[in-house]
């Protein structure tokens, strides 16, 4: 289905022509691939709109975070097009969310323009247990799908999360928690969180790692490094098919080169000991590395003291050299080129479709604006390459005595067969996990 | 709910004296209302005229929008209690229809949707047939009756028929301007509404209101309904005044013309016992009110329904910048004038008249099908409406010619 989303995209490489991008307007049609993101976006649209109507108060009260708006839709002959004709969508917690994004600095218009205008593009990043997730068309927001155990996780630590936010003012390395809804499409329940992307809407990543501060079994898979496309045969065992499928990868690379295809499939997630192998470092300088890790301890004593654990820190590197060269790439190969939308973004021109808020004068290779893109850090002067880097905590919501649950109802922890196991506690976990980062920024 | 907007609204628009813009909620529409019903409402048609702004404007309808509904269910839980209700069912009958007449009858659906929604609708103690209820919209520019289930039923049989008639006389007609049919279910009741532009006017004042069918029998007002603010008068009260509905050669022949229409295809459709409606403003009355509010100052109190008493009457005294749609906040309209294209059905006095007046007349009450009544009469010895009053033994083309013969006959 021709959708809104890879006309966006399609729009968005052209880097030639400045002309300015149709973003749609007025009308909202809700259009998408799949019934789930219209409903989503139908939702986040509606829900918006309602909390227009509903005065803001001067404080939240206990029974806000309790709350939660429920609406079901049942048309018959009517707005068919775009939308199933029956479906629900629940909002848990509205006015805490908005007070949430109102923290975040996040207004409640632009984030239902991000969400509402186009529909989110899919993402093959895989969170922990093969989580599906979404990105919205512009690229500010993750939506996440969660399970309901994640739901309930959720409303237990709400308040103490909202408490936290306050005291530090919004400024902390934790998931920027903006939304949650449970939508129900032809009978099947699914749960979505939104957050803001710890990832730049615009400027490209070209590496990223998953560190947890383990080392047991802390290395990117074969599968997550491979950069076939998903349709290449798996390589068997034997060795006699081997040149031939050396040779079917080495063309679809060039193929792939070619083409400028740099989807997240092309993103893989690496983890700890890759990292330490690769002799990554993190070039930043000083006074960054000071403030970085002061939110850092009080994120993870945060984190510690609700018993959780098994979070990462998510890092993403853009390089600004490389990413001026697939600009230059993608602007010759403009005729050929597909421009699909998924992954970080590609070599996406300055004035990319978004918001007004950054539409108005370009911005340099390597730039961005701290108010939107707020995880980015330059690295420093003395670095080899120039780079920023994009640092936040991610998949807070494992809970110890869960955890704790799972490993004795079944012999093997459920993060994989013997891999994940812990034998820490969260306050261990937590300590470990700050000693590896500090170690890494050095 | 005890504070609401109708009161704020009918005391800041009664106070002449300084020309502040009054406020009217901007962005934030709270939905406020004496009820939760008319919260129901005001939020219904809110979100359903939202929705069909993000639903493409079709070239042409298709049969199937005739049949078309969208019904949405609301369950909140400790959230948005001020105002609304926790729980609510909205549904609207046939959108993409009643959008396309609301086009065609030159109502943009924002204005429509500020109408309704800005302010809570106004309770009227006016009483259709069957004692259903009326409303008004806040700026007197729509009337919302309570109907049946059956007058429901009714609407969906005549709907496609109305709707070509509306395309052919290029929505130039008396007969009611429907603009939007919804029902609405609070703690379980199910309430069923239409909406149809006001026949009056939405700032001229009526100071007699008379409710004409053609026929003799029983048609007069009674004293319960005379002693009201603003009486319903009928055929005999018409005729024993002698009153006289002097719109000249011109407008009568335009009027008629429509009326003939309007008549046969009400009889086509095998429809009867629909009214003619008609309200007369006195011009010279009105600035002598007028001046009397401003002469009162702070001292005048309003009550609720000094807004003109019933809804079908235009607001009393109301300054000519009224508070309502940008529409008639630009010019200043003198006494007796009025801005055709929103009060649609308003004809002056002829010149060289007596007195002074704009006549407000048009068709109302068509869903009463002829094969129903029969059906009912026969069921039950009396005919439903009312023990023996209203006994027609005409069928509709009966009582189409004698309708209009009747309404011919009144105007000069």
């Amino acid at each position: 289905m021709a959708s809104a989303s890879s006309i966006a995209a399609s729009i968005a490489s052209k880097t030639k022509t400045k002309k300015k991008h149709f973003v749609a307007q007025k009308v909202k049609l809700f259009r998408a691939s799949d019934p789930l993101l219209s409903v989503l976006m139908w939702g986040v649209n509606h829900s918006i709109n309602e909390l227009s109507h509903i005065q803001i108060p001067i404080m939240l009260m206990p029974d806000d975070f309790k709350a939660y708006s429920k609406i079901k839709v049942d048309n018959h002959l009517f707005n068919k097009e775009n939308m199933p004709s029956h479906f629900k969508f629940k909002e848990y917690c509205p006015l805490v969310f908005r007070n949430l994004r109102e923290r975040f600095g996040i207004d409640d218009q632009e984030f239902s323009n991000s969400l509402t205008r186009s529909a989110p593009l899919n993402s093959d990043a895989q969170g922990r247990s093969g989580a599906r997730f979404h990105t919205s068309y512009d690229k500010r927001y993750v939506i996440k799908t969660i399970s309901s155990e994640d739901v309930a996780e959720m409303h237990n630590i709400l308040k103490k999360y909202h408490q936290f936010i306050v005291e530090c003012h919004g400024n902390t390395l934790l998931p920027q928690f903006l939304g949650m809804y449970r939508l129900t499409v032809d009978g099947d329940e699914t749960y979505m969180i939104v957050t803001r992307n710890v990832f730049s809407h615009r400027l490209s990543v070209y590496k990223k790692y998953d560190l947890k501060g383990s080392t047991v079994a802390r290395e990117a898979s074969d599968k997550e490094k491979s950069t076939l496309p998903e349709d290449v045969p798996p390589r068997p065992k034997s060795g006699n098919v081997q040149q031939r499928l050396q040779t079917l990868r080495i063309a679809t690379r060039f193929y792939c080169a070619m083409k400028h295809v740099r989807d997240a499939k092309e993103l893989p997630t690496y983890k700890d000991n890759d990292f330490i192998n690769d002799g990554q470092k993190i070039y930043i300088d000083g006074e960054n590395k000071k403030m970085f890790l002061e939110k850092l301890r009080k994120d993870v004593e945060f984190l510690a003291q609700l018993k959780l654990m098994d979070y990462s820190l998510l890092v993403g590197i853009h390089d600004v050299e490389r990413a001026e060269q697939e600009e230059v790439d993608s602007e010759d190969n403009e005729a050929e080129d597909d421009g699909e939308s998924d992954g970080g973004g590609v070599g996406t021109p300055p004035d990319s479709p978004s918001n007004t808020l950054d539409s108005t004068k370009p911005l340099s290779p390597g730039e961005f604006d701290p108010s939107i893109d707020v995880y980015a850090i330059k690295s420093n002067d003395s670095a080899p390459r120039k780079e920023v880097y994009f640092m936040a905590i991610i998949d807070i919501l494992q809970h110890y005595d869960a955890k704790k649950k799972a490993a004795h109802a079944a012999k093997t922890v459920k993060h994989g067969a013997g891999a994940e196991i812990s034998t820490v506690n969260p306050e261990q976990y937590s300590k470990r996990f700050y000693d590896f980062i500090t170690t890494i920024l050095s | 709910m005890s504070a609401n907007c109708t009161s704020a609204a009918a005391v800041s628009a009664s106070k002449t004296k300084t020309k502040k813009k009054h406020f009217i909620g901007q962005k934030v529409k709270l939905f406020r209302a004496s009820e939760p019903i008319l919260s129901v409402l005001m939020w219904g048609v809110n979100h359903t005229v939202n929705e069909l702004s993000n639903v493409p404007v079709p070239v042409m309808l298709m049969p199937d929008d005739f049949k078309a509904y969208s019904k949405i269910k609301v369950d909140n839980h400790l959230f948005n209690k001020e105002n609304l209700p926790s729980r609510f069912k909205f549904k609207e009958y046939c959108p993409m229809v009643f959008r396309n007449l609301r086009e065609r009858f030159g109502i943009d659906d924002q204005d429509y949707q500020n109408s309704l929604t800005r302010s809570a609708p106004l309770n009227s103690d006016s009483q259709g047939r069957f004692g259903n209820r009326f409303l008004c919209s806040y700026d007197h520019r729509f009337v919302i009756k309570t109907i049946s289930s059956e007058d429901i039923a009714e609407m969906h049989s005549i709907l496609k028929k109305y709707h070509q008639f509306i395309v052919e006389c290029h929505g130039n007609t008396l007969l009611p301007q429907f603009l939007g049919m919804y029902r609405l279910t609070v703690d379980g009741v199910e309430t069923y509404m239409v909406v149809t532009r006001n026949v009056f006017s939405h700032r001229l004042t009526v100071h007699r209101k008379y409710d004409l069918k053609g026929s003799t029998v029983s048609r007069e007002a009674s004293d319960k309904e005379k002693a009201k603010e603003l009486p319903t008068f009928k055929d005999n009260d018409f005729l024993n005044e002698g009153q006289k509905l002097l719109i000249g050669d011109d407008n009568k022949k335009y009027f008629l013309e429509k009326l003939k229409r309007d008549v046969e295809f009400l009889a086509t459709l095998k429809i009867m016992d629909y009214s003619l409606l008609v309200g007369i403003h006195d011009v010279e009355r009105a600035e002598q009110e007028e001046m009397d509010v401003e002469g009162a100052g702070e001292e005048e109190e309003y009550e609720n329904d000094g807004m003109g008493g019933g809804v079908l009457t235009g607001s009393f005294g109301t300054p000519p910048d009224s508070p309502g749609n940008p529409l008639n906040c630009g010019g200043f309209f003198g006494p007796g004038e009025f801005d055709p294209s929103v009060d649609v059905y308003a004809i002056k006095s002829r010149d060289g008249a007596v007195k002074k007046e704009v006549y407000f007349m048009a068709i109302i009450d068509i869903l009463t099908h002829y094969d129903a009544k029969k059906k009912a009469a026969h069921a039950a010895k009396t005919v439903k409406h009312g023990a023996g009053a209203e006994i027609s033994t005409v069928n509709p083309e009966q009582y189409s010619k004698r309708f209009y013969e009747f309404m011919s006959n009144i105007l000069s």
